[in-house]
């Protein structure tokens, strides 16, 4: 009887496999990333070394030696201090000072709990002042991170017509002009909230977190966003990191640097991602319940291998719950994230976690 | 999650030279071969040892750069920064704005 | 032209999102064609590529709409042909929403779209719902499916006490119910009881169809 393995499926639970059995989840999952992203196969080799990963022995697997990578965070301290994280019942300053301390992170990020630029524009002087305590007390990177989150602006949360409602009246070119007065609104807005956590806060810079997670306006907007502000803070640190994997064209022709961004995956979007001048580039490739965590991982390990080959910007992967090959579960597995940290660097060859 | 990233792949911030790393990654746009051979070249390390926790901790000492735990005469915040600007050649935003309120040329 | 070629040429018209095309190829094919085969082998499998072309990021959200409208105008045009309520909506009525407590659109407004587009009467109650807004909405629309999005661990526990309000209001037998967004799973539909689980909105429209038209 063939040897069984102790895996995953994408939702998390546990099961066994052979060898063979998780080879061809391999090569399904290598196959329906070239076909979906249209990038190239996994070789040979690499089929082998990721079948050699996820069919470990150990519980957990490591790196080689010199091939650490640096660890950046979004979504800040929330995470640890919030009652929807971890429910430590800590302030923002503790938090990221324990990012810093205790977590030992490369990156450390200050967010405010709506993590929207939107809530957060009217209280951007408190978010300044918190900013300046942690620099002076904290020595690593510290960026000010918050979502563009696009949905805010549109109806009822926001001035303009939700795109939702006029698309499925029919009213295509309503929807359209909806989507570009939000976006132009939400550019200002991020522009205007950074310029003042840059010249008083004394931020690093900035992480624009789960970029298009409304759609491509939100994607457009915050491409634009980084490009003013490029422009106006040379040496200020840029994180761009992505919600899924591709643009969901919700406008469907809006251009930036006259590409379409609607239906763009990670190794094009970074090409646009560099020309707005950002520093660093978090891909996303979203887990698949259904599926093995085998097929999943070489199926994100292929189209985030596709993104670094094509950037000459550091690749920070986004791998947590139900991103990067990792099972959707509130609580991944740590066998799980370990093989997917390792596939990650040492095929994919990410600059960054 | 932070966790098992830390111990299967991270560099490890302050632990190493992990923030240092990342700084470069943030500043210039660079790599992790580049951003690391950069940042191993000014520490008069090799590449390898950036994330040696032993190695480092000599290293950040005797430059000022801020350790996980300290004594009292170690930088920290500010201080440890104006030092990393010093060794990475290079300008932190904090610094600076740090610099035109205290009227510190 | 023989029956396949009219079929294709059909089913292209509505890829090309263009109402004029979707009427040309609707008024060629009627000299050959029941309207009911026009509708079924031509028009229909047009939409469900578009879906599959929209899955894929070849195709967006207005060019789904633009393709469902000209399917519309193509039906409408028919209607002359056909027996009364024949053409007619018979797949299904779904009342679609966002849990209370959490406010993502988005997605669920996609699945609402790409529902319409495939031809179900779809009732988009929006986000933020009350449960008994859901209820309310079920029956007076006689709904057939009911869709819950939730996109956060924290608001997902809202699927299951939609559910549980249909029993209580004894009206989960009438009605399917479909759960969905990024922290639900087969695993946790079968735990609650919904009846199917979609992992995005073309799956919603392949589930929904089975388990409304099958």
């Amino acid at each position: 009887m063939a040897t069984e393995y102790i895996t995953r499926m994408g939702d998390g639970r546990k099961v066994t496999m052979t060898k063979e059995e998780i080879r061809a989840d391999i090569e399904t999952g290598i196959g329906e990333a070239v076909d979906a992203a249209e990038v190239p196969e996994l070789s040979g080799d690499e089929i082998d070394h990721l079948l050699e990963i996820v069919a470990s022995k150990e519980k957990l697997v490591t790196v080689e030696h010199g091939k650490e990578v640096v660890l950046s965070l979004d979504g800040g301290s929330i995470s640890i201090e919030s009652e929807h994280g971890s429910g430590i019942p800590c302030g923002r300053i503790n938090g990221v000072v324990m990012e810093e301390r205790a977590y030992c992170l490369d990156v450390l990020e200050l967010a405010h709990m709506d993590y929207s630029y939107k809530p957060v524009k009217p209280l951007t002087a408190v978010e300044c002042q918190t900013m300046r305590q942690l620099q002076e007390i904290t020595t690593t990177p510290l960026l000010y991170g918050a979502m563009p989150n696009m949905g805010l602006y549109y109806t009822p949360d926001g001035p303009y017509e939700n795109p939702g409602d006029l698309m499925k009246a029919f009213k295509i070119q309503e929807a359209q002009d909806s989507i570009e007065k939000s976006a132009e609104h939400l550019t200002r807005d991020m522009i205007w909230i950074l310029q003042k956590m840059m010249k008083n806060g004394g931020a690093d810079g900035a992480n624009f977190d789960t970029m298009a997670a409304a759609g491509d306006g939100d994607f457009y907007s915050a491409l634009n966003a980084i490009e003013a502000l490029r422009k106006e803070y040379p040496e200020m640190y840029i994180e761009a990191g992505m919600a899924s994997e591709t643009v969901l064209g919700i406008h469907g022709e809006l251009k930036y640097d006259g590409v379409n961004v609607a239906g763009l995956w990670p190794h094009k979007q970074v090409e646009l991602v560099e020309k707005a001048g950002a520093n660093v580039f978090g891909p996303v490739c979203n887990t698949n319940t259904t599926y093995s965590f085998a097929w999943n991982l070489a199926r994100a390990v292929t189209v985030v291998k596709a993104c670094s080959e094509n950037a000459t910007i550091p690749i920070h992967v986004n791998m947590g719950n139900g991103v990067g090959g990792i099972p959707m579960f509130e609580v991944p597995s740590t066998d799980t994230i370990s093989r997917a940290d390792k596939a990650m660097i040492e095929i994919a060859n990410v600059d960054g976690i | 999650m932070y966790g098992v990233h830390s111990a299967v792949a991270g560099m490890n911030g302050m632990r190493t030279a992990g923030d240092l790393v990342a700084r470069m990654q943030f500043a210039k746009s660079m790599r992790l071969p580049e951003a690391k051979e950069y940042v191993a070249q000014k520490l008069n390390v090799d590449a390898m040892d950036l994330a040696d926790e032993c190695m480092m901790r000599e290293v950040r000492e005797d430059l000022g750069l801020c350790t996980m735990t300290e004594n009292i005469a170690t930088p920290r915040g500010i201080a440890s920064k104006m030092n990393i600007e010093k060794v990475l050649d290079l300008k932190i935003n904090s610094c600076e704005l740090f610099r035109n309120l205290s009227s510190i040329v | 032209m023989d029956k396949e070629q009219i079929f294709a040429e059909l089913a292209d018209s509505i890829v090309s999102c263009k109402k004029e095309n979707v009427l040309d190829a609707v008024e060629k094919a009627k000299v050959e064609l029941e309207p009911s085969e026009i509708i079924e082998m031509g028009l229909a499998p047009g939409m469900s590529k578009v879906g599959t072309l929209f899955e894929k990021g070849k195709l967006f959200l207005p060019h789904v709409m633009m393709a469902a409208d000209a399917m519309n105008a193509g039906v409408d045009s028919l209607k002359d042909l056909m027996p009364d309520n024949d053409g007619e909506s018979s797949m299904g009525v779904i009342v679609n929403g966002t849990v209370e407590g959490d406010v993502h659109d988005i997605g669920k407004s996609i699945v609402s779209t790409m529902l319409q587009s495939a031809g179900f009467e779809v009732y988009d109650v929006g986000r933020d719902v009350p449960i008994q807004v859901f209820i309310d909405k079920v029956r007076e629309v006689g709904a057939t499916m009911v869709g819950l999005s939730a996109l956060m661990t924290t608001t997902l526990m809202g699927q299951k006490d939609v559910i549980l309000k249909l029993e209580e209001e004894g009206l989960r037998e009438s009605v399917k119910v479909m759960v969905g967004g990024s922290p639900a799973t087969q695993v946790w539909a079968d735990k609650i009881g919904a009846d199917c689980y979609a992992e995005n909105a073309s799956e919603a429209v392949k589930k929904a169809k089975e388990l409304l038209c099958a």
